[in-house]
């Protein structure tokens, strides 16, 4: 076993934060920015810009990991190198909301927000404040490389904490170990992978939407449930689905919702390949590690001939997610990714398509249960909901996310600009509310 | 003698379900809601994994009705009635 010091300077990356950076390689190639995502906190009431740059400036400068960058070790182990604590400035750019600002004209003025790249590699946060007629919205856009979803929401849990506090959460060690053990336990965990991969891949490419010439934006529409239409469809879920079934009943109906604009456009070819991220770590944990991805995957196939028979759906799902869990396929992820490391992020990208014939997915998927955020107000101000505005990766540029927030839930659809119209989207979340059940 | 059979498998359960939560045992009670408690759709099935592995009952194709299925106390007795 080789054990290497650890330094303050630097954490090593994990098998799936390298996937990440891979992913993010991938899009910015594709659409120019990288894998990125935007929390969204939304308040009543009218918030101060400046008071609130004040506050996040001094808050993120004592977290110099945020000004981190990608390096590799000696050993070529891929590192985030941490440079020492300086004075930062966080980019907050503020819109000042009309009376008469629809929630799809707040959407359009977010989603410039999470299009825009950043300045350079060292900027991984940016804000994004809109304010005005009695409601706010703060908005985090942050890079994958350096947050999971669940992770950001406790970073901005960890910023109210303090201001509502007046005191620091203290030193946070983010040390990661190099990982350069154990690769036989390793190597057996990428076979058992690639075993899993080549099983769901079968001999068809999987069915995906065209990505878009020249378009480089992505567009979002957000279906967001109050109390008692949330209780409607966890209700819904465990008749149909089975109790606790939430995640699986959401999937199926995206399946479904998805299934009808393939079939509107005559594509027919190859069944639905869908990654699933999951958490890796229980609710507790998330305070502990604030920083990079504790993610994995599930990986379902949903037959398209079957893509309209909900109950059948259902089954295959909860069969599939049943067998995953047994075989500990997120947990081989994990391990299996630790050799891919050496990788560059160009080829890697290229053999991860090996898979699925040139493709990576029909379209991306998740459910995110409880917040990590932790307070009802943001400085000050009551929350009303908080929701994610994810650039999904490209490809397949196109992905349905579940998100709770309190008592609510968000339904986020996230698509790269001109590969949906305007009337498939709306297609899409009619038919989504549908299948909740909740129209 | 069905009671201490009960009694055995919620202790098992109450130690799976403080496992998945990653809570201290003595916290979790038997008759409250696994939702209440923050399983979710993922924990749930880590736990019919457990119980298949321990139990050797495959409850997943059951139809996971809520009346069975919905604190570790019915899900005890489900396990005691079909093992």
């Amino acid at each position: 076993m080789i054990s290497l010091p650890y330094s303050r300077n630097k954490r090593y990356l994990t098998g799936v934060d390298w996937i990440v950076h891979v992913l993010n390689y991938m899009t910015i190639k594709e659409t120019g920015a990288g894998f990125m995502s935007q929390i969204v906190i939304e308040v009543s009431g009218n918030v101060n810009p400046p008071e609130i740059e004040n506050a996040l400036n001094s808050f993120i400068n004592k977290h110099a990991v945020v000004n981190g960058y990608f390096s590799r070790d000696i050993n070529l182990a891929p590192y985030w190198k941490i440079p020492p604590v300086k004075k930062l400035k966080i980019t907050l750019d503020t819109v000042i909301l009309k009376e008469d600002d629809s929630f799809d004209a707040v959407l359009k003025n977010l989603e410039i927000g999470i299009n825009t790249l950043f300045k350079n590699k060292r900027e991984h946060i940016a804000f994004h404040v809109l304010t005005g007629c009695g409601r706010s919205y703060i908005a985090m856009t942050f890079d994958h490389l350096l947050f999971d979803a669940r992770n950001a929401e406790a970073f901005l849990s960890m910023f109210q904490k303090e201001w509502e506090s007046g005191e620091a959460s203290g030193g946070m060690a983010i040390t990661e170990p190099a990982h350069l053990s154990m690769w036989m336990d390793k190597f057996k965990a990428g076979q058992r992978v690639n075993r899993a991969f080549i099983k769901i891949a079968g001999k068809a490419s999987p069915r995906v939407l065209p990505l878009p010439l020249g378009k480089k934006v992505f567009r979002f529409r957000v279906l967001s449930f109050g109390g008692k239409e949330t209780e409607a469809i966890a209700e819904n879920a465990f008749n149909k689905a089975g109790y606790l079934m939430l995640m699986p009943y959401a999937l199926a109906a995206s399946v479904c919702a998805l299934h009808g604009i393939f079939k509107g456009r005559g594509i027919s070819s190859g069944d639905y390949v869908i990654p699933v991220s999951i958490d890796t770590r229980k609710q507790e944990e998330v305070r502990g590690d604030l920083f990079f991805n504790h993610v994995s995957f599930f990986i379902f196939k949903a037959e398209a001939s079957a893509a309209s028979d909900f109950q059948a759906l259902l089954k295959s799902i909860k069969e599939q997610m049943y067998a995953q869990v047994r075989s500990d396929l997120p947990g081989d992820i994990c391990k299996a990714t630790f050799l891919m490391r050496i990788a560059p992020a160009s080829l890697l990208g290229s053999l991860l398509k090996l898979y699925f014939k040139g493709e990576i997915a029909s379209f991306c998927f998740s459910y995110v249960g409880k917040t990590a955020y932790a307070s009802p107000s943001f400085m000050g101000n009551k929350i009303t909901n908080i929701f994610h505005m994810p650039r999904t990766p490209v490809p397949p540029g196109i992905g349905i996310f579940f998100q709770q927030s309190n008592e609510k839930l968000n339904v986020i659809l996230s698509y790269l600009d001109g590969m949906l119209s305007k009337d498939e989207e709306e297609i899409i979340l009619t038919s989504l509310k549908s299948r909740l059940g909740v129209e | 003698m069905v009671k201490e059979s009960h009694k055995v498998i919620e202790e098992s359960l109450i130690r799976e379900v403080a496992a998945i939560l990653s809570k201290d045992p003595g916290l979790i009670e038997p008759e409250m809601p696994l939702h209440e408690m923050g399983v979710d759709s993922l924990g749930f099935v880590e736990l019919l994994v457990v119980i298949e592995k321990k139990f050797k009952i495959k409850l997943m194709e059951s139809g996971l009705t809520r009346n069975d299925f919905r604190t570790i106390r019915s899900l005890s007795e489900k396990i005691g009635a079909l093992g």
